[in-house]
């Protein structure tokens, strides 16, 4: 199976320096955010000055002090490499995205020879604006040889049979094991591929695991991983614009009906279901208002669609008269939605996604969340708050689906209070009364101390040192207080 | 005086069969007043429930009133608990940076609430906790929605005790006191009160609270017999703790 790997070596690195042209003189260093950030990818400038991916801001800098630092844009990235498959799509219609920079084509029953092959693919990225990034092409039998062809040289033909010769020579970072791995087999002398391959199959397999046995195939120019296409996108849009405007909520949702009704019926035709609705409102002073809408479950009913819709228009307020809708149906998907047999009484997770959009519409975004809990040593790290998915809804196995537990005992419940300061009196170094009531009974401190190292570590991170006390006051109210930073604050009740 | 002098009869009469009720209620068996099982969403405290026939009306607005420590956020939990592990949804409405603050999480997981199935919906004020409310019971698709026990006009309780009825979903208010207004439209009304808080440990860093002793008074009910009450014990654990000590 002849493939093609184009490929992008330091993909991040390449958006940031088509983004900002100047920084191609310089080594350079992509990192998530400037405030206590790591580094995400490192040019070969870079890492030649002791760079690595992984490493904190403040590491990557020390060893690469003449490196310019770039924050990611991950939207850009995504933009562009999106792009630049859609464009390889020209070129085969079997495309693999391995990852941001790397994809493969299949081109097994394609007219041409491999030249041609290398061509088209070129040609085909040459024609839109990711093109821009150093794309590097690779032809072999299989994708871990077409890789390395590319990594090789830009336009590198590996014939049939050929494979085990071509690989032979590269270094053992070629393959991904493990940066301790291959300092171990370098140890042993082990440096290049041919190296590895001398070694016997069982013993090398038995000593560094399963994962060296892929490793040591692919070391003989063998890759027996198949090509896996990336789905086909469709998309389904429809678009509504009248003589006149609409003024009245009444008219926006009569023509939204419309809309609804006619991108439902070509979800349906294309025998397809729609998880993502991205409507656009097109006012008449030039403003457009985008509504993109998730679906709790696909589906190609308009009744449904309207109704998610209408609800994220309830709390949306329009500057002017709206001349135009725009409806696009995304994310389509084949088949049906999976119902339990025992699902009967359960909730419907479109029912609730409406009330999760009016929810939203009314008292603004985040409005409709869910708790996790998380592991942390403070109160405030150990629960955290996500958007509530009517996804998630998953039902039970019936088997699962307990009765609740009674017992004579149940749990007493917390309640985080916002932290208020209070005037504390202590005697002995207990408190004795808390903003003016008396403490019947007191119990901690419970001391938390973190971060400690960082400022020894020059991590950037503050540490934080706190006493906590449970005290019961005299009218009964149950307090969890808190000493920190020389200020008492009340920071929950026990209820 | 004149006034006084001629109600007096109709009063004596009231207080006269006021008392035969009380005698009436207090001599009947409690299966007298037992609500269908489907009918109820069960407490969790089998003292409880039996002082309520069962369990908390679905359909209606109830209320867990008294101090904080009283253990109503304990109850409203074990609701919650009950709400969600039998494969339905609940719902907490609260205001975060209100007095009341907001139920922590992990005291919740502790109780027995799903988490993956309770929505949390922070309110900044009383009208934005009540549209939630009313957005939530006409999804019908929540089947207990805890909220504070707000100041609205006579009006917005109208509205959601209809919506609860019609949905048969428990809007289970919770706070210090009810308004007259709640008062009036709640079919339930529950209060707590500490008994005693449980300390276990020597003292100092070695001392650390047990649990709490709640007794819970049944203020008024519209489906079975008002006026009884339970003894609950609510032990703390240390799943549930704010932090821990490193």
């Amino acid at each position: 199976m002849p493939v093609v790997c184009a490929l992008v070596p330091a993909f991040k690195v390449e958006v940031a320096r088509l983004t900002r042209p100047e920084l191609r003189e310089r080594p350079l260093i992509v990192v998530d955010r400037l405030e206590r950030g790591h580094a995400l990818a490192v040019d070969p400038g870079a890492y030649e000055l002791g760079a690595r991916p992984g490493m904190t801001l403040l590491q990557a800098s020390a060893c690469a002090r003449e490196a310019a630092i770039a924050v990611d844009e991950p939207a850009r990235c995504a933009a562009l490499w999106e792009e630049a498959l859609d464009a390889l799509d020209a070129a085969s219609p079997l495309v693999e995205d391995a990852e941001p920079g790397v994809a493969f084509l299949e081109m097994r029953g394609i007219e041409g020879t491999p030249r041609a092959w290398l061509a088209s693919a070129r040609a085909a990225l040459g024609a839109v604006s990711a093109g821009a990034l150093p794309f590097r092409l690779g032809l072999a039998a299989n994708k871990f040889v077409a890789r390395a062809a590319a990594l090789v040289a830009d336009g590198s033909i590996v014939r049939p049979g050929a494979e085990r010769a071509f690989v032979a020579p590269l270094p053992l970072h070629v393959l991904d094991f493990a940066d301790y791995v291959v300092e171990r087999l370098s140890l042993l002398g082990v440096r290049t591929l041919g190296d590895l391959t001398a070694l016997p199959h069982g013993p090398f397999v038995r000593r560094f695991g399963p994962e060296a046995a892929r490793g040591h195939e692919r070391a003989a120019g063998l890759d027996r991983e198949p090509l896996v296409p990336r789905p086909r996108t469709l998309r389904v849009e429809r678009s509504l614009f009248g003589e006149g405007t609409a003024e009245r909520e009444e008219q926006v949702l009569f023509a939204l009906r419309t809309l609804v009704a006619r991108v439902a019926d070509d979800v349906a035709l294309a025998g397809k279901r729609c998880g993502y609705l991205r409507l656009s409102l097109e006012c008449e002073d030039g403003e457009t208002l985008e509504l993109p809408t998730l679906l709790a479950q696909p589906t190609a009913q308009a009744a449904i669609m309207f109704d998610l819709l209408r609800a994220r228009l309830e709390g949306t307020v329009l500057a002017s008269p709206v001349c135009g809708l725009r409806l696009g149906a995304e994310r389509l998907e084949e088949g049906g939605t999976e119902r339990s047999l025992f699902a009967g009484s359960d909730p419907d997770p479109e029912v609730v996604a409406v009330a999760l959009a009016r929810i939203e519409a009314a008292l603004g975004p985040g409005s409709a969340l869910r708790a996790r809990v998380t592991s942390g040593h403070r109160c405030e790290t150990r629960y955290a708050y996500e958007t509530f998915d009517a996804r998630g809804l998953v039902r039970r196995a019936p088997h699962a689906n307990a009765a609740q537990a009674t017992s004579e005992e149940g749990t007493l419940a917390y309640r985080v209070l916002a932290p208020r300061e209070v005037g504390v009196r202590l005697e002995r170094g207990r408190p004795v009364a808390v903003g003016g009531r008396a403490v019947v009974e007191v119990a901690g401190p419970w001391r938390v101390d973190e971060s400690w190292w960082a400022q020894a570590l020059d991590e950037g991170a503050l540490p934080y040192a706190s006493d906590a006390y449970d005290v019961l006051l005299a009218d009964g109210t149950l307090w969890r207080i808190v000493h920190e930073a020389q200020r008492w604050y009340v920071r929950g009740a026990y209820d | 005086m004149a006034l006084s002098a001629a109600t007096q009869p109709r009063r004596d009469a009231f207080a006269e069969l006021r008392a035969t009720l009380a005698g009436a209620h207090g001599a009947a068996s409690p299966e007298a007043f037992t609500l269908a099982e489907e009918a109820v969403l069960r407490t969790g405290f089998p003292a409880l429930d039996a002082a309520l026939g069962g369990g908390v009306p679905r359909g209606i607005i109830a209320t867990l009133e008294g101090a904080s420590g009283s253990g109503r956020s304990a109850v409203a939990a074990r609701l919650l608990a009950g709400a969600t592990l039998g494969g339905g949804l609940g719902a907490l409405i609260e205001s975060p940076t209100g007095v009341e603050g907001s139920l922590y999480p992990p005291s919740l997981a502790a109780a027995g609430v799903d988490l993956n199935r309770l929505l949390v919906v922070p309110a900044q004020d009383a009208g934005g906790a009540a549209r939630a409310a009313d957005v939530l019971l006409r999804a019908a698709a929540f089947g207990l929605i805890v909220i504070p026990a707000l100041t609205l006009p006579a009006v917005a309780w109208t509205r959601l005790a209809g919506l609860a009825h019609r949905s048969n979903a428990v809007l289970l208010a919770l706070g210090l006191e009810a308004s007259d207004e709640l008062r009036y439209f709640a079919s339930l009304r529950v209060r707590l009160r500490p008994r005693e808080v449980r300390w276990a440990g020597a003292g100092g860093l070695f001392r650390a609270l047990a649990g709490a002793d709640v007794e819970a008074t049944v203020l008024k009910h519209k489906r079975a017999a008002p006026g009884r009450s339970a003894a609950l014990r609510c032990t703390w654990l240390e799943a549930a703790a704010p932090g821990a000590a490193v």
